[in-house]
């Protein structure tokens, strides 16, 4: 059984150096269709100069976040239902703390940079248990890493609004998740922009769609980082 | 290429909590607390030098303090420390790795201490 | 900032600071909790006027208490009001000048502030 809901979709628009505006689209939708279904009929139907970034269309890629309704949202694995009712409204804007190309799509050059940076492996043996990092270098299966490398926490975390020289969270989970602290990823961690800046708002494990649980991530990381400066204090390898 | 759109003036948007979970009002409470408490350590050290200007100026601003307003202030000066306080414990354990996945019962639970001592601390001021 | 990966070593707040800063809240707390417990369970009556609180003074638990309390606060304090500033990534010339700042008046509270308690003592 298929419902009709009429929703308004108020889309972010932003060219180069103009200024931004919101559009408005009033369109039928079925309410258990995803917000970005609704994206790319505005984009095939009302507007082909609609910029937005998406690929898989089953949360495996990490492209397609925005903020739907001032919330991060993995917008092809969103439910209409889950954030607006009948004659609603889906506010639609490109993730914060990242450079706008272009109406919804933001620059993650950087992001993406820093992941590979910290050694964080997108595709992982099948014997690492993500959650709590066990690792079995032995199996030869190989499953993709609960990190799709969205960067919705990264827009979620206030921290990350005043600076863009604190690492952010999915790259210090990313740290913490490989376990390769070699002098290079400490170089990043162990610092000033790296996990001594988290201020504990918890706003990434909020957000991510995966299960990364980044903050936790960042306590754990800390945890490593002290013990193993009291180590290396004391002289033990 | 387009600019980071990150700038120290976003630090407004430090305090806004519109859509965001309960996280952010423990970190904005720490960070609004903690500000105040400081501002007022430096204003208190100002004040308490009144005890080296003798007994005269020392128990005039004592009896200034005991009006109904500085007590009010008196009283939002312990409800920060209460709140700041407790809140950083729940950040110092966390980061230790204690309790990372339970820091909303942690808050909560810390709240709610607060919240009890500010009363208790609200009842004896007043009634005294 | 372009290419994410500022490095450059300055003295921001890393492990140390961090540590400190967690550390000394924690002993706020602590000296805290017994200041409150002498002040209200071990002095009859509380301390509202002049020559209570030089009175109280006399002991010289008193004194050391309140400084180290003093010491702790002001430090937890400005480390707080440091890594708020952190946040924003001052320039290194900025920082500079905000640790020099901050050291001053750190220092400063300190100083007088234990002139403060010494005054107190002497009056007694
Ligand atoms: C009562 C015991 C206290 C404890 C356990 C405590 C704990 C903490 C902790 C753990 C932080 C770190 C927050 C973070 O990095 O996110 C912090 C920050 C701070 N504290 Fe305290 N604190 C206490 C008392 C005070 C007092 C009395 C003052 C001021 C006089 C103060 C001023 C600050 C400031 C300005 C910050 C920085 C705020 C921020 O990072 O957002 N604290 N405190
Ligand atoms: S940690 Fe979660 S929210 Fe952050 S980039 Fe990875 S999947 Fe996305
Ligand atoms: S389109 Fe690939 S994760 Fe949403």
């Amino acid at each position: 059984m298929t419902q009709t809901w009429t929703v308004t979709y108020e889309i972010f628009r932003k060219k180069g150096n103009q200024a931004s505006h919101y559009d408005r689209f009033e369109m039928k939708v079925d309410p258990d269709e995803y917000v970005l279904d609704g994206i790319e009929r505005i984009w095939a139907f009302n507007d082909r100069s609609l910029v937005f970034s998406h690929a898989c269309h089953h949360s495996t890629c990490g492209a397609c976040g925005m903020l739907v309704n001032g919330v991060e949202k993995l917008t092809c694995i969103t439910p209409i239902r889950s954030v607006t009712k009948d004659g609603g409204v889906i506010r639609v804007e490109p993730m914060r703390n990242f450079p706008v190309i272009s109406d919804l799509s933001v620059d993650m050059t950087v992001f993406y940079q820093r992941m590979e940076s910290v050694g964080h492996q997108p595709v992982v043996s099948n014997g690492f248990e993500d959650s709590k990092g066990k690792f079995d270098p032995e199996d030869d299966l190989l499953r993709l890493s609960d990190c799709i490398e969205c960067g919705l926490c990264i827009s979620a975390c206030p921290i990350a609004l005043t600076t863009p020289a604190y690492l952010g969270p999915a790259v210090l989970a990313g740290a913490q998740q490989s376990g390769d602290l070699n002098p290079c990823v400490l170089d990043l961690v162990d610092s000033e922009n790296g996990a001594w800046r988290c201020h504990s708002a918890y706003e990434c494990t909020e957000v991510c769609p995966s299960h990364v649980d980044p903050a936790w991530r960042i306590m754990d990381l800390r945890k490593k980082l002290v013990s193993r400066r009291i180590k290396k204090f004391f002289g033990i390898k | 290429m387009a600019e980071h759109p990150q700038k120290p003036a976003n630090l407004i948007k430090w305090f806004d909590p519109r859509n965001k979970s309960l996280g952010s009002w423990a970190f904005i409470l720490n960070r609004i607390t903690g500000l105040g408490l400081t501002v007022y350590l430096f204003l208190h050290l100002i004040m308490l030098g009144q005890l080296a200007r003798g007994p005269e100026a020392y128990d005039g601003f004592i009896a200034l303090v005991k009006n109904p307003i500085f007590l009010a202030g008196e009283l939002l000066v312990i409800a920060a420390a209460l709140i700041h306080g407790l809140n950083g414990i729940r950040i110092g354990i966390t980061s230790f790795g204690i309790a990372g996945g339970k820091q909303k019962q942690l808050f909560i639970g810390l709240m709610t201490v607060a919240v009890i001592a500010i009363v208790y601390f609200a009842i004896r001021m007043f009634t005294h | 900032m372009r290419d994410g990966f500022d490095v450059t070593p300055r003295s921001g707040e890393g492990a140390g600071l961090w540590f400190l800063k967690i550390l000394t809240g924690f002993l706020v707390i602590v000296v805290l909790i017994i200041h409150l417990i002498v002040n209200h369970l071990i002095v009859e009556g509380g301390l509202l006027t002049y020559t209570d609180v030089v009175r109280y003074y006399q002991n010289p638990i008193i004194p050391i208490m309140e400084i180290a309390f003093l010491i702790l606060v002001v430090t937890h304090a400005l480390m707080g009001l440091r890594s708020v500033l952190l946040d924003l990534h001052p320039s290194n010339k900025v920082l500079r000048l905000i640790n020099y700042g901050l050291v001053v008046l750190g220092l400063g509270s300190i100083a007088y502030g234990i002139w403060l308690v010494l005054v107190i003592v002497g009056r007694g």
